[in-house]
C-alpha cells in the first residue's frame, strides 16, 4: 500500500508551496523563538522579578503553545493534502494509470507527516537546546519530559494533519475542512471539558488523549489512562481516514 | 490515408466479429451509463482496431466523455462489457490501464509546480521506468526548453502538450486524447496532428475525441459518431464519407421555393439551401444519375427556372456528421 515514489511526490507537491510552508514554520518555530526572545528580555531587564527563558517552566510553557500550533498546521498542510489533488484537477489523471486509488490516498497522509512531523521536529529539538541554554539557574527539563512534551506535540500534529486529510478528502473541498477543524480543535474541545454530564465519554476527547500522552496536566480534570489515551487518538484517526479512503475509492470522477 | 486499412463496417451494417481482440484495441458491447432517469450512453458497442488513429465524433452532451471515463475505469458502467487492451474494465483496470494513457476533457495540472515536476508527480503512479522517459516526453513535445517553468505560466496550447508527455511517460500502446487540439494555434495544431500520426506509425492506437471535424478527417483512419448516446456510425474514413446518401448540388435563379420544388421530385428524400446552391439528398429508391438528374431538371424548367450548374456533391465528414446527428434534425 505504501509505496515510497508515491509520497515522495506527495512531499514534492506540499514542500512547493512555499507560503504554507512559511505559514507553518512562523507558527512553530517563529512561535517558539519569539517566547524565547520575549522571556530573555524581560529576564535581561529585570532578573528579579522574570524568569529566566529556558528552564523547565520556560520549556513547559513553549511545548503547550507549540501543542495548539501543531493542530494548527497539521490542519493547514493536511487538508492541503487531501484536497490538491483534486481541487487542481489531477486526480482523475492520476486514477486514469489504474493506479489503487487507496494508495495514492495512503500516499496523502504519509506525505502530510513527512511534513508536518519535519517541522515539528526541528522546532521541539530548538525549543529543549534553547530551554537547556537558557535555564539560567534554575532546573533544565530532563530526557523524560522532553520525551513526553516532544510525543505530544508530534502526535498533535500527526492527528490533525490524518483528521485534515481524511476529512477534506471525504468534502473535496479544503477552506471549510480547515474551519471546522480550526474550531473543533481550538475551541469546540474546550467546550466540551467543560460540559460536567458528559462524564467518561470525555476521555475520549482528542486535547485530553493528548495531554496525557504529553504527561501534562489534566484539563478539566478529566483523568485517563494512557492506553485508553492511545486508543482514543488511534479511534479519531483511523475514523476520520476511512472516511477518506473510502469517498476516495469510489468518487466518480 | 485508409489504404491498408482493414474494412470496418457501420454497426448498424455488419460489424466486424468481436471476437478478433488480438488487433483490438478497446472493445465495448452494449455498454450503458445512466444519471438518474437519463441514459447518457446507451447500447454502445464500439471497436477501436489497433495501430490505428480513431476519431470519436459527436456533438456536445453526446456521451464523447462519459464512454473516455468508463474506458479508463472513473465511472462505472451501468450495464455492458469493456475490453481495453484485451482487459475487462472495470475488473482488471490496472492491467488495463499500465500501458494507456489520456487526457481526459482539458489536462489539468498542479499549477505551483513546473512542467517536469507535474511530469514526475505522474511517474510515480507509473511503473518505476517512467520516471526516465521524463526529458524525452517533454523534448518530443517541444516542452524541453520550458519544463523548469510552473505550469501556472503556460498557455492551454502548451498544457496541451504537456498533456501528451504526460501521457508518454508510459511507453503507452494507447492514448486517448479527449479534445487535444482545444487551443492549439493553426501551427500547433499541425504539430499535433503529425505527432499523432508519428504516435500511430510507431504501432500505437490513438483514440481522438474532437469536434474539428476536418481535423479528425486529416487526421484519422477510422472514427466513430455518436450521437445522444449511441454510436450512429463508424468505420474507416473513407466508408464514413462514401457511405451517405448521393447528394446533388444545383446553382439555380428562381424563385425561393424552388427547394421544395425539386423536394417533390420522386426519389429526393431532402433539398435545403447549402452555400449558395441547393443540395438535394436521394433516397436510396432513386434511379439511376441519368435519370434523376433528367427529372430534376425537368421539374425546375417546367417552372421557368435557369439553371447554371448541376454537379455531384462532395461529401465531407462534417456534412456526414450533421447529417447522422440530432442536430440536424433540430434544424429542421
Amino acid at each position: 500500500m505504501l509505496d515510497l515514489r508515491l509520497i515522495s511526490a506527495e512531499v514534492l507537491k506540499l514542500r512547493r508551496r512555499r507560503g504554507m510552508l512559511a505559514l507553518a514554520a512562523l507558527l512553530t518555530l517563529g512561535v517558539a523563538l519569539l517566547m524565547f526572545a520575549v522571556a530573555g528580555i524581560q529576564h535581561t531587564g529585570d532578573p528579579a522579578r522574570y524568569r529566566a527563558a529556558g528552564g523547565v517552566i520556560g520549556y513547559d510553557d513553549t511545548a503547550y503553545v507549540l501543542t495548539m500550533m501543531a493542530t494548527v498546521i497539521g490542519v493547514i498542510v493536511g487538508a492541503t493534502a487531501g484536497t490538491q489533488d483534486i481541487e487542481s484537477g489531477v486526480f482523475r489523471d492520476l486514477a486514469a494509470t489504474g493506479r489503487s486509488r487507496l494508495a495514492l490516498f495512503a500516499a496523502r497522509v504519509t506525505g502530510a507527516w513527512a511534513v508536518v512531523l519535519s517541522i515539528l521536529a526541528v522546532t521541539m529539538a530548538a525549543t529543549a537546546v534553547l530551554s537547556v541554554a537558557l535555564a539560567g539557574a534554575g532546573h533544565a527539563p530532563d530526557v523524560g519530559m522532553v520525551v513526553a512534551r516532544t510525543t505530544g506535540v508530534l502526535v498533535a500534529g500527526a492527528l490533525s494533519s490524518a483528521m485534515a486529510v481524511g476529512l477534506s478528502a471525504l468534502v473535496g473541498s479544503r477552506g471549510p475542512v480547515i474551519g471546522v477543524l480550526l474550531a473543533f480543535f481550538l475551541a469546540v474541545q474546550a467546550l466540551l471539558l467543560n460540559i460536567g454530564f458528559l462524564g467518561a465519554a470525555r476521555q475520549g476527547i482528542p486535547a485530553v488523549a493528548i495531554d496525557r500522552i504529553a504527561d501534562v496536566h489534566a484539563r478539566g480534570g478529566v483523568h485517563v489512562a494512557l492506553a485508553t489515551a492511545i486508543i482514543a487518538v488511534i479511534a479519531w484517526g483511523v475514523a476520520a481516514l476511512g472516511l477518506g479512503a473510502w469517498k476516495t475509492k469510489t468518487r466518480e470522477i | 490515408m485508409c489504404a491498408g486499412r482493414p474494412p470496418i463496417n457501420m454497426p448498424t451494417m455488419t460489424l466486424r466479429a468481436p471476437s478478433d481482440s488480438g488487433s483490438v484495441a478497446i472493445e465495448t458491447r452494449g455498454l450503458g451509463k445512466a444519471f438518474g432517469p437519463r441514459m447518457a450512453l446507451d447500447g454502445v458497442d464500439l471497436l477501436v482496431p489497433s495501430g490505428v488513429a480513431f476519431g470519436f465524433l459527436g456533438p456536445n452532451g453526446a456521451g464523447k466523455t462519459t464512454l473516455i471515463r468508463l474506458l479508463l475505469g472513473l465511472a462505472k458502467p451501468t450495464r455492458g462489457t469493456i475490453r481495453v487492451l484485451g482487459h475487462a474494465v472495470p475488473e482488471t483496470r490496472a492491467a488495463a490501464l499500465g500501458r494507456v494513457g489520456a487526457i481526459i476533457e482539458e489536462p489539468r495540472f498542479h499549477p505551483h509546480l513546473s512542467g517536469r515536476e507535474n511530469l514526475r508527480v505522474h511517474a510515480a503512479a507509473r511503473d518505476p521506468d517512467a520516471h526516465g522517459r521524463i526529458g524525452a516526453s517533454l523534448a518530443r513535445v517541444g516542452l524541453a526548453a520550458h519544463a523548469d517553468a510552473r505550469v501556472k505560466t503556460y498557455s492551454l496550447g502548451m498544457r496541451q502538450r504537456l498533456g501528451v508527455a504526460r501521457c508518454l511517460l508510459s511507453e503507452p500502446e494507447l492514448l486517448i486524447l479527449d479534445e487535444p487540439l482545444n487551443g492549439l494555434d493553426p501551427a500547433g495544431i499541425r504539430e499535433m496532428r503529425e505527432l499523432i500520426r508519428e504516435l500511430v506509425d510507431e504501432g500505437r492506437t490513438v483514440l481522438l475525441s474532437s469536434h474539428l471535424l476536418d481535423e479528425v478527417e486529416k487526421t484519422c483512419d477510422v472514427a466513430a459518431i455518436v450521437d445522444d448516446g449511441k454510436v450512429v456510425a463508424q468505420g474507416t474514413i473513407h466508408e464514413l464519407l462514401n457511405g451517405g446518401a448521393r447528394a446533388i448540388e444545383i446553382v439555380c435563379h428562381g424563385p425561393a421555393e424552388v427547394a421544395s420544388l425539386l423536394a417533390a421530385v420522386p426519389g429526393v428524400t431532402r433539398a435545403a439551401d447549402h452555400e449558395g446552391a441547393i443540395r438535394v439528398t436521394l433516397g436510396e429508391d432513386a434511379p439511376v444519375d441519368r435519370e434523376i438528374v433528367t427529372a430534376l431538371l425537368r421539374r425546375l424548367l417546367e417552372h421557368g427556372v435557369e439553371v447554371e450548374r448541376i454537379a455531384p456533391a462532395a461529401t465531407s465528414l462534417e456534412e456526414r456528421f450533421l447529417t447522422m446527428t440530432t442536430r440536424l434534425g433540430d434544424r429542421g
